[in-house]
């Protein structure tokens, strides 16, 4: 709204000289990034960092399977790029070492046995029963105890891409939470309102693999909101297949051809979400996939599936990108090192370093991010900005007088 | 309550008062045409009893946890050859020699501890069931087995314990097979064959969440004798110092110390009475040798003592896997003189065809069955009904239950006596893999079996009668009982037509206390009932005699008894009016009473004796009424009158029933005193129900028979 009443001043004055016009698109940019800032509209914002929040609801040996479909997407998502500090994982029980388990320690979601889903790094942030609807609503919403540990905290922004991922059982508008409770669409739609309304994500896929799994979006109004079900009102969401040496089913079919589909690619593949919708069989699921796409407003064929199940950034492309590698040793090796911990920040500011010296334009974009990044309060922007039209002022009331 | 019932509508309608409420209408209509209500309603019962076999629904898994069958079994030929060579070992040692059957155990307890499994030895004094007039209902521990023990006889157990690697321990199943250590049996060694290979699988597996322990019970004194008293010691442990000491001292001189002695050198064979978890399911296996059968097939006894059966998940994860996994032929017992019966297959064919015609009607209603299929439905529902009603525990599973633990027996027949070892292998191997499938599935349970129903009559392995629905029939029986007793209660005290002018028709001068003498009388018959049922244990002190000679003292001190009754109580007065209708009214409030506690106690005996005692209740009017009338009708009601009470007599009942079922060429007086005698010896309600309530309601019966109105 800021950026308003410059843009009025300047449009008065038109007919002043090259030189106020020059100032006063240097104003104009300065504020309306100072309005981005401000996240006044989330559309513009940039996207900058990914969450992603898997649930398992359910407990018990014989629903192992949901433990498996959890862990798998787990380690797809963290395959694809998103850090164990930005997984939020809720398990309700521990099938791995639960006394039936055949393998202890293991979990597998393939009756071939290849991969052990509960093999090197599994950070669960809730655990057996931590995991309640309250505590999920309380990841959701940011509400926490003073207690509770950064950890545990969902601490997303305005730019961040969030993966809400949740199996168990379900009906119709509910999700059973630990045999004991209920989350209820209701209750679904208001936690993502309240994020929407306290900036806590730019997007927002759910996708839910329980029965009737498309009527836990019924309540969902808040935009930029992306919704995929395993199946339609009045179906069931079936298990793929049994492991019959470990006794029990051990994946559902939608995650399982979810998975498949992930498998085939890696981080920088641009598989776009449409592609993943239409991956679904309803012949293979037994049931009919629901995308609710109606809040979203981008094309899905645009999105590449890594902006929720991966955290590949977009970066901005400059010129001359290649003739800078010569030059930047010390940054590769930096990048080699943040690649590891993945902080999408550092990569950012890295990106623009290496930009630094070759385009004045970008070098001046990424400048004002930095800035925008390291200037706590942006006020003070907005003061200079105001400063600087004094002048401007004072120079049209002299040329009219 | 009839009477209650009464005084409601006696309040409810004084004149001022025009509109009762509904209900009390309802009431009224029904008892003042409470004999078409009653007629209809038996015939309605009876009916919904013989439509039971199509009402049956197929059993189902309920409890989600248990999911049987999907795991595949480990079990391999290793453990078969392994067990085979144990069986080897246990009937390769001389059956005649006096310790073969120390050297049976020490062999077995050897193999076990050779498995890395805690092994240990339960002794006790087998001691016979003996009636006991306060022990009925009583829990378990009745304090008989160490009150004379004679050191002269005794059984060990062998107890073989898997702790499961992963968990708590604090829940276990139990595997028992009886075996006669002092006996060369073939089959028993097969049982020990199947069970060892399932031990020496599940003593390996990582997989387990509950303890398993294997009972090899010494059975010797009898299977049940066994299995209960270890089933004792391990619930109730003896703590005091003196009665251990005096069981010790009692197998002081007799080589068990002797035997452990031995073992401990090489084995560890723990001297105390080891223990595991509460226990989830107890799988009693057998193998019995059953001539001219077509294929291997695994009957199931589930009904314990009183008529209580195992959970019915039970029964279908048994038989799910044994005729989905391991294709045995699954069977539960049933009459096989109903299948001779014609008139049953004429009821089948009758209700076959209404279901077709239904059928054709509306495609929805699928009530049809088969006509073979019914009739076995109703044979195995019969059995199952009368196995119920009997109380006494078909098997050593009846031990478990007694302790609210979830058991049935397996026995498993094979088709030919194995002399290939091949086959035999292969007989044990679908054995095993059953037990361990069973295993598997009740060890994946997380609370005790309580999803299905544990009130029910089987009427097919697969199919079942659930307690909602064989209620209804008994519902339908008992319910004319209350209207019948009120509406006898208004005609006979309803006042003199001709002294007072005609009134509202239930407007009656009610005189409360008139029932009070006939209630005396119920209550005088009954007492006496008590006295009967409890003649049986002061008779059975008397040494020396056959059961036929006590069933004669029982019978003849009965007769004396009711007769001192009679002279005591006989009443010079002249019968007054209305006199037999009180008793009569009485007797079936009595009965109804009677008749729905038992019900609750053990529903299948209530059952049976409701469809013999209400007739006889509703139908008894003084033959004196009926010979004076002299009409058809008094003349059909005087032959059902006394059919039904000469069936109805417990003795003639009884040998009735077993001249149907085996045909009546030889019958002994003793038979009913033996029948009996094994109702009291397992503390079945049954015997309660016969002697305190069908036995004075049968006298009172024949008394309003017999009055002299």
């Amino acid at each position: 709204m800021r950026s308003k009443l410059p843009d009025a001043a300047s449009s008065r004055k038109m007919a002043a000289s090259s030189a106020v016009v020059a100032i006063l698109a240097s104003i104009w940019l300065c504020s309306s990034i100072a309005a981005d800032a401000s996240g006044s509209s989330s559309e513009t914002t940039m996207h900058t960092n990914n969450w992603a929040v898997l649930v398992c609801t359910s407990r018990f040996w014989f629903n192992y399977r949901h433990m498996a479909n959890t862990l798998s997407l787990y380690r797809t998502v963290k395959r694809l790029g998103i850090p164990d500090e930005r997984i939020i994982l809720m398990l309700a029980d521990d099938m791995a070492c639960n006394s039936r388990n055949k393998y202890p320690a293991q979990v597998f979601n393939n009756e071939n046995h290849w991969l052990n889903l509960y093999g090197d790094n599994v950070e669960v942030d809730y655990r057996g029963y931590e995991v309640t609807v309250e505590n999920f609503l309380r990841v959701l919403t940011g509400r926490h105890e003073s207690a509770v540990p950064r950890s545990k905290r969902l601490l997303s922004d305005e730019g961040s891409h969030i993966l809400l991922y949740m199996t168990g059982h379900g009906g119709d508008e509910f999700l059973k939470f630990q045999d004991s409770e209920e989350l209820q669409s209701h209750d679904l739609a208001d936690a993502v309102k309240q994020m929407k309304e306290k900036h806590r994500f730019k997007e927002l896929l759910i996708m839910v693999d329980t029965c009737q799994a498309a009527t836990l979006f019924n309540q969902l109004h808040s935009p930029g909101v992306l919704a995929i079900a395993s199946s339609m009102k009045g179906e069931n969401s079936y298990s793929h297949h049994l492991d019959s040496d470990v006794g029990v089913s051990v994946v559902d079919r939608f995650t399982f051809y979810t998975l498949a589909f992930f498998e085939r690619l890696n981080m920088y593949d641009n598989a776009s979400l449409s592609r993943l919708f239409n991956s679904y069989d309803p012949n293979l699921l037994m049931s009919n996939a629901y995308y609710r796409t109606d809040l979203y407003q981008r094309n899905l064929q645009e999105v590449p599936v890594t902006n929720f199940f991966g955290s590949v950034m977009e970066t901005v492309h400059t010129d001359s990108a290649y003739r800078a590698f010569p030059q930047k040793n010390t940054p590769r090796e930096t990048r080699i090192r943040t690649g590891n911990t993945a902080e999408d920040d550092s990569r950012r500011s890295i990106l623009t370093d290496m930009t630094k010296a070759e385009c004045p334009f970008t070098r001046i974009v990424s400048s004002l991010e930095s800035k925008m990044e390291t200037v706590g309060n942006l006020d003070s922007l907005v003061n200079y900005g105001l400063v600087m039209i004094l002048p401007v002022l004072v120079v049209s009331v002299w040329l009219s007088t | 309550m009839a009477e209650v019932e009464k005084k409601e509508v006696a309040a409810a309608t004084p004149p001022w008062k025009p509109k009762p409420r509904p209900i009390v209408r309802l009431g009224i209509v029904l008892i003042s045409h409470s004999l078409l209500v009653s007629v209809v309603c038996c015939t309605a019962g009876v009916v919904a009893l013989f439509l039971l076999p199509m009402l049956a629904k197929n059993t189902y898994i309920s409890e989600n946890a248990l999911m049987p069958g999907s795991a595949s079994s480990m079990l391999s030929n290793d453990d078969i050859s392994e067990a085979e060579r144990l069986a080897k070992d246990l009937t390769s040692l001389n059956s005649g020699a006096a310790d073969a059957g120390i050297e049976r155990r020490r062999v077995l307890a050897k193999y076990l501890s050779d498995l890395g499994v805690e092994v240990g030895y339960h002794k006790f004094e087998p001691h016979q069931n003996q009636f006991h007039p306060l022990h009925f209902f009583s829990s378990p521990d009745s304090g008989l087995s160490r009150e004379n023990g004679s050191c002269s006889s005794y059984g060990i157990n062998v107890v073989g314990i898997i702790r499961a690697p992963q968990a708590d321990g604090k829940e276990a199943i139990v595997l028992v097979t009886p075996f006669n250590f002092r006996k060369n049996s073939s089959s028993e060694a097969l049982s020990i064959s199947i069970g060892y290979a399932v031990f020496s699988l599940l003593s390996r597996v990582t997989w387990l969440a509950k303890d398993i322990i294997w009972l090899v019970a010494d059975s010797q004194y009898g299977e049940y004798a066994s299995v209960a008293s270890w089933l004792r010691d391990y619930h109730i442990p003896v703590f005091s110092a003196s009665s251990s000491h005096n069981a010790d001292s009692c197998f002081e001189g007799n080589n068990i110390n002797l035997l452990r002695e031995e073992s401990l050198d090489r084995t560890e064979i723990s001297s105390g009475f080891r223990r595991a978890g509460t226990m989830a399911a107890a799988l009693v296996l057998k193998v019995t040798d059953v001539k001219g059968q077509l294929e291997d097939t695994l009957s199931v006894y589930a009904e314990a003592s009183n008529g209580q059966m195992p959970n019915l998940d039970l029964i279908n994860v048994v038989n799910y896997l044994a005729v989905h996994r391991q294709g045995l032929r699954v069977k539960v017992e049933k009459f096989l003189s109903v299948l001779r019966w014609e008139w049953i297959w004429v009821l089948g064919d009758t209700l076959n065809f209404i279901g077709k015609v239904a059928g054709s009607l509306n495609p929805e209603w699928k009530f049809g069955i088969s006509t073979p299929d019914y009739v076995e439905g109703t044979a195995t529902l019969a059995n199952s009904l009368y196995r119920q009603a009997l109380g006494i525990p078909t098997g050593p599973h009846g031990a478990f239950r007694d302790f609210q633990v979830d058991a049935i027996t397996l026995e498993i027949s094979p088709k030919v006596v194995y002399t290939n070892q091949g086959r035999r292998n292969e007989f044990i191997l679908r054995s095993a893999r059953l037990i361990e499938g069973v295993v598997r599935s009740v060890n994946n349970l997380l609370e005790k079996f309580h999803q299905s129903f544990f009130l029910y009559l089987l009427t097919s392995p697969a199919k079942f009668v659930s307690v909602g629905v064989y209620m209804i029939g008994f519902a339908l029986l008992v319910a004319p009982l209350p209207l019948v007793a009120a509406s006898l209660y208004v005609d006979a005290n309803k006042p003199d037509p001709s002294s007072q002018g005609p009134k509202h028709k239930l407007q009656i001068n009610f005189k409360p206390w008139k029932w009070l003498s006939a209630a005396k009388q119920v209550f005088t018959v009954h007492a006496w009932g008590v006295f009967v049922s409890l003649l049986p244990y002061f008779i059975s002190q008397i040494p020396n005699s056959t059961p036929a000679a006590h069933s004669i003292i029982w019978f003849s001190l009965s007769t004396f008894g009711l007769l001192v009754l009679y002279l005591i109580t006989k009443s010079h007065s002249k019968p007054q009016k209305g006199e037999w209708e009180n008793l009569k009214s009485v007797t079936i409030s009595v009965v109804f009473i009677g008749l729905l506690l038992m019900s609750v106690v053990n529903f299948a005996t209530a059952q049976i004796g409701a469809l013999v005692l209400v007739p006889a209740c509703l139908l008894a009017q003084p033959l004196k009424l009926d010979i004076r009338d002299a009409s058809l009708k008094s003349f059909l009601r005087i032959a059902c009158n006394v059919f039904i009470s000469f069936v109805a007599f417990p003795p003639v009942g009884f040998f009735v029933l077993k001249g149907v079922n085996e045909g009546f060429g030889d019958m002994d007086v003793g038979e009913f005193w033996t029948w009996l005698e094994s109702l009291w010896a397992w503390n079945s309600a049954t015997y309660i129900y016969i002697g305190m309530v069908h036995l004075p309601c049968w006298v009172l019966c024949l008394h309003i028979l017999l009055h002299s109105c």
